[in-house]
Order: structure tokens, then C-alpha cells, then sequence
């Protein structure tokens, strides 16, 4: 598929409209319609921004649509990608407001809420496999991954802090890779 | 000036939210303290909501909040809002990525991050899955999982049986 600015409000619209239970769900979306079905991005670089995304202020799901709209078609691409996001959401939410108390009572609501639920952790236990394989290559990637799993599934510390503490990690990494180098050529 | 407001309030929470998914919750709820747009009664409502509306919760509040508050104008300018500072701030990201995309101290980063990213994403998986622990529920996990393992489907497909699940499941209940 051509990525016209169309095509990408489209694809979002569908990512948007699939995207249930929590901001996190974009993930295997976005790996399925535009890494498998459209070959728009690749993994690796889904992975990418899927960090990036996560370490700056905003939902994740609106941050992710934007790098990747970007990535397609630049600014006018980051604007279709977010209003294609966002669009089913705003329309949901305008045709439910009046009507939101009566909805949650309702039992077999409840049930899907709940099922819904279940679906999601799939969903996500999917993306992480597939953006293992492209993260964790060596044994210093997978020490980071273990070291921020285990950060923030024990201590609960803000991702934010962990992702400004993997930066430094990254910046004394290519320091001390620097000194090696020249301390050979020395 | 309930526009401004709107905007103000939800441009603030798009700005200092950070890790995003449930992270704009305390936000939203002191907005529920501080301006009668919503009660914390019907936010809690709003979030429960959301996990079957599409779109992310954080979107789906303001959407709701400037719709009860000034209708259709105070929904699009509270969706907009939130979502604004991410677009001013992904697309300067993106621009310098761009630019020093050859520099080693910036490709150092992103190879450390992507793990890293991985990490954050596993743990959001294994916390929701301590949370929605019930013996029923695990067993729809693992079945859902084992038909991964044949076969790769597509995201709906699994939404669309664990929700048809739940529905059953409540069924039961019902008449039981």
C-alpha cells in the first residue's frame, strides 16, 4: 500500500479503533498492520521508538503514532498518523458520554471488560517476544533488560527515572568504549 | 474562560505525564477534585470504560470531560490539548535523531534503550497479570497463548475471543 497521507490516516484509524484496554496494545498493533501487512517500518525500528516513547512525557500510544507518521511522511505524516489515532476514540466517547452510568452496570459489559482484559496480556507477552529478538543481542542488552524488568517489576520505580538512568548507562557506555580505542591506538 | 481552562488542564497532563498507560490517572483525578467537570465517581466509570472504548484512556477522559463540560467544542479542544506537547516534542525528537543519527554517543543510547524498552514492557505485562490473577482467567491466557503457538493471528482475533469469553463467563454468572 502507497503511503499516502490517506492511506495513513486509514491505518491509524484501524489501529485506533482496535486499540482496547490501555495505551500499551498499540505495540502488536502497529507490528501487525504496518510491520507485517504494509512493511511501512521494520521491527527494529518499531522497537526504537517504542523506547523513545516511553521515556518522554505524553501517552505512549500518542507518542508512538507520532514517530511513526514522522517516519512516513514528516510532519503532515505525525498529523495524520495522531488524528487517524485518535479520531474512533473522540467519536466513541461523544456517542457514550450521556449514556456512560447505565453502560457500566450492565453485567455483560463487566464481562467484557474482563475478557478484554485477558486478550490484552496476550497481546502484549506477543510484542515483547517479538521486540526481544531485536533488542537483546549481547549480554550487555540482556543485563539492561534484566536489571530494568526486575527495577520496575520489584521496586515499582517510575519509568521515567529508568529511562534516564539507561541514557546515562548508554553515554558512559560509548565513553568508555572511546577510552578502549584509544588506548590501543596509543 | 471554560475553554482555556480545558486547555490549559489537559495540555499539563499530555506535558507531565511520563511512562504513559496509567500514568495520567493521578492527574485526571485531582482535575475530579479541583473542577466540577467530572466526579471521581464517574472517572473511575471513564476507566473502565476505556479498556472497551477505543483509543487510550488518557484520551478517552479529556474527550469526556470536555464533553460534559461545553460539548463538542470542549471535547475537541481537551483531546487536542492532550495530545499537543507530544507532538511538539516527538517531532523536535525526531528532527534531531535525523541529524545526529551518525553520532556514536546517540546510537550508544538507543542500543542501551531498546532492552531497556523491552524490560518496561514485560513488566507492564507481568503486573497486569498479577492483578487479573483468577484461575479462569489464566486458563484463557494459556489457551489464547497455545493458539499463538500454531499459528500467528491477527490482534483482533485474541481481542475478539477473550472479550467473547467474557461475555460467556458473565453470562454464567448471570443465570447461575
Amino acid at each position: 500500500m502507497e503511503k499516502s497521507l490517506y492511506n495513513i490516516y486509514k491505518t491509524f484509524f484501524k489501529v485506533g479503533t482496535l486499540l482496547l484496554g490501555g495505551g500499551y496494545v498499540i505495540l502488536p498493533l502497529l507490528q501487525s498492520e504496518l510491520v507485517e501487512k504494509r512493511s511501512w517500518i521494520d521491527n527494529d525500528e518499531l522497537c526504537e521508538y517504542t523506547a523513545l516513547s516511553q521515556s518522554i512525557p505524553g501517552l505512549i500510544a500518542a507518542n508512538l503514532s507520532i514517530f511513526v507518521g514522522y517516519k512516513l511522511k514528516r510532519t503532515m505524516g505525525a498529523l495524520a498518523a495522531i488524528s487517524g489515532m485518535i479520531t474512533p476514540a473522540f467519536l466513541s466517547i461523544v456517542i457514550l458520554a450521556k449514556i456512560l452510568e447505565e453502560v457500566i452496570k450492565l453485567k455483560f459489559i463487566q464481562g467484557i471488560f474482563w475478557g478484554v482484559g485477558i486478550g490484552v496480556l496476550v497481546l502484549i507477552y506477543l510484542a515483547v517476544k517479538e521486540i526481544w529478538h531485536k533488542s537483546i543481542i549481547d549480554k550487555f542488552t540482556f543485563g539492561v533488560f534484566f536489571v530494568i524488568f526486575l527495577l520496575s517489576v520489584c521496586l515499582k520505580i517510575s519509568p521515567a527515572v529508568l529511562i534516564i538512568l539507561v541514557i546515562i548507562v548508554g553515554i558512559l557506555r560509548q565513553f568508555y568504549l572511546d577510552k578502549k580505542d584509544r588506548g590501543q591506538t596509543e | 474562560m471554560i475553554y482555556l481552562q480545558l486547555f490549559l488542564e489537559f495540555f499539563h497532563i499530555g506535558l507531565f505525564s511520563f511512562g504513559g498507560g496509567y500514568a495520567t490517572l493521578p492527574f485526571l483525578f485531582h482535575i475530579a477534585e479541583t473542577h466540577d467537570w467530572y466526579s471521581a465517581k464517574q472517572l473511575t466509570d471513564m476507566i473502565a470504560v476505556s479498556s472497551i472504548t477505543p483509543g487510550p484512556v488518557g484520551v478517552n477522559v479529556a474527550t469526556f470531560a470536555g464533553y460534559t463540560t461545553s460539548g463538542i467544542l470542549g471535547a475537541l479542544i481537551a483531546t487536542t490539548s492532550v495530545i499537543l506537547p507530544s507532538l511538539i516534542i516527538v517531532i523536535i525528537i525526531s528532527k534531531l535523531l535525523e541529524q545526529f543519527k551518525h553520532n556514536l554517543y546517540i546510537k550508544s543510547i538507543i542500543y542501551t534503550l531498546k532492552p531497556a524498552g523491552c524490560g518496561l514492557l514485560a513488566a507492564v505485562g507481568v503486573n497486569m497479570f498479577l492483578n487479573e490473577i483468577t484461575l479462569l482467567g489464566v486458563g484463557i491466557f494459556i489457551v489464547l497463548l497455545g493458539l499463538s503457538f500454531i499459528k500467528k493471528r491477527d490482534p483482533l482475533f485474541y481481542l475478539g475471543i477473550s472479550a467473547l469469553c467474557g461475555l460467556l463467563y458473565s453470562f454464567t454468572k448471570f443465570f447461575g
